[in-house]
């Protein structure tokens, strides 16, 4: 989950945050960590990116980027169907 | 109308309102890079990560100058820009070859837009208010601050902010650089004027960029910087007899002439073939008016001419021309009068008049 925190702050550019500021459980949008819209879409592209999945339920989005756990536990879910 | 107040980010020390160009920054290349401030003071860190430095930069010097002027929401806002949000559209385009145009992170290719800095001042302020970007090769600022004018004039607004904003990027250097606009080799930019450019047969120029706002109203304050009286374009003049026919005319139409104006500010910019013409009409026109350039401390791009306007809107505030800009004329004389002559690539030619309130 720590790769995963590296690269949601360099997709984002969350200047000033590390990853041990972003807990495991913590909400990504509005108020956690304050993401919106457009970071919705850059987290998209960063599943494609970094992991090839691709997020074909847009209405699965608000569960998958609940927090970072939730995203971990989808990539694992998909990256192992993959293979 | 009266310059009330003014916001400029440049290759000197501009920023925060400094003691008028008391310090100079000499740069050693062909490239001028802007100074900048720490922008968390002035923008949102959330908004700050998306921005790039040119946003960043536009959108501080409109705050700024918001800010010197106590004016909250500006009746409308209009920039000017050649180049756009360039960095962003660099990134935008490597991406779409990196990806095979598929992947496309969304922020870069939004902020990529010309009008993207005015849109974003109008969105931070929460202002409606009219909005419009003007990208029009060397005549972007004049063109945005024409809309301005005639804004003001038609009494559709009582204040406008007017910017202009031109970055440039390594990538944008490399490829003008091969086009041959630029000196090759180490050159001071302090010294670009030291030997005549013209007379040694200097080839190319400095690159430079920035980022200047002003705010212009129809009413006078205690606090206007100057009054901005007149402002002409032209476009790809046929030669030196043209330029002298367009300046003699827009002196004429507001009745003046060369006496009645202290000080001209030229865009000579260290090449030749551009200074030639600068030179050709010192031997005409300005024989009897003490002249002063501006490029040495900005270099050269397209939307230049916003920092000759801040300088000249503070040399009149000031009553001094700082010794950066190598004076020649007596110090005693209160400059009250000043004429701007710019062009870019002796393709767009423009002319403004500032005088004292």
């Amino acid at each position: 989950m720590s790769d995963l925190k590296t690269q949601i702050i360099a997709q984002l550019n969350l200047q000033d945050v590390k990853p041990e500021d972003i807990a495991d459980d913590q909400p990504l949008f509005v108020e956690g960590l304050g993401l919106d819209s457009i970071d919705a879409l850059e987290l998209i592209v960063l599943l494609q990116q970094q992991y090839k999945i691709k997020l074909s339920n847009a209405e699965e989005g608000p569960k998958v980027f609940r927090s970072v756990r939730t995203m971990a536990e989808y990539i694992t879910a998909h990256q192992s169907r993959n293979v | 109308m009266y310059i009330r107040a003014t916001g400029n980010i440049s290759a000197q020390k501009t920023f925060g309102h400094p003691p008028f160009l008391a310090e100079t920054a000499e740069y050693t290349g062909n490239r001028l890079s802007c100074i900048e401030p720490d922008y968390k003071t002035f923008i949102d860190v959330k908004l700050i990560r998306r921005m790039s430095r040119i946003i960043r930069m536009g959108v501080a010097a409109a705050m700024e100058c918001l800010q010197e002027a106590d004016v909250k929401i500006p009746d409308a806002i209009v920039t000017g820009t050649a180049y756009g949000c360039l960095e962003d559209t660099g990134l935008f385009l490597t991406k779409m070859v990196e990806f095979n145009e598929e992947l496309l992170t969304p922020t870069a290719f939004i902020q990529s837009t010309h009008n993207t800095i005015g849109a974003q001042i109008g969105l931070m302020l929460q202002c409606n208010n009219y909005n419009n970007a003007f990208v029009h090769r060397g005549f972007s600022f004049e063109s945005a601050l024409l809309d301005g004018m005639l804004l003001l004039k038609e009494k559709e607004a009582a204040t406008v902010l007017v910017g202009a904003i031109d970055e440039i990027t390594n990538i944008s250097h490399t490829i003008l650089s091969r086009m041959g606009f630029y000196k090759q080799g180490a050159v001071s930019s302090l010294q670009l004027f030291k030997k005549n450019p013209v007379a040694i047969g200097s080839k190319g120029t400095i690159a430079g960029e920035g980022a200047a706002f002003f705010l212009l109203a129809n009413e006078p304050s205690s606090t206007d910087y100057a009054k901005l009286d007149g402002l002409k374009t032209f476009y790809k003049p046929q030669g030196v007899k043209e330029i002298e026919e367009h300046i003699l005319s827009f002196l004429d139409a507001h009745s003046i002439t060369f006496n009645d104006i202290d000080l001209v500010i030229t865009g000579k910019n260290g090449d030749a073939k551009s200074d030639e013409i600068f030179d050709r009409l010192q031997q005409t026109l300005f024989t009897k008016n003490n002249t002063i350039n501006y490029k040495h401390l900005c270099g050269e791009y397209p939307t230049a001419t916003a920092f000759a306007l801040w300088m000249a809107a503070n040399i009149i505030k000031s009553g001094a021309v700082p010794a950066a800009l190598e004076y020649s004329g007596s110090k005693e004389n209160t400059i009250k009068r000043v004429l701007i002559y710019n062009h870019y690539q002796n393709l767009h030619h423009s002319l403004l008049l500032i005088s004292a309130c």
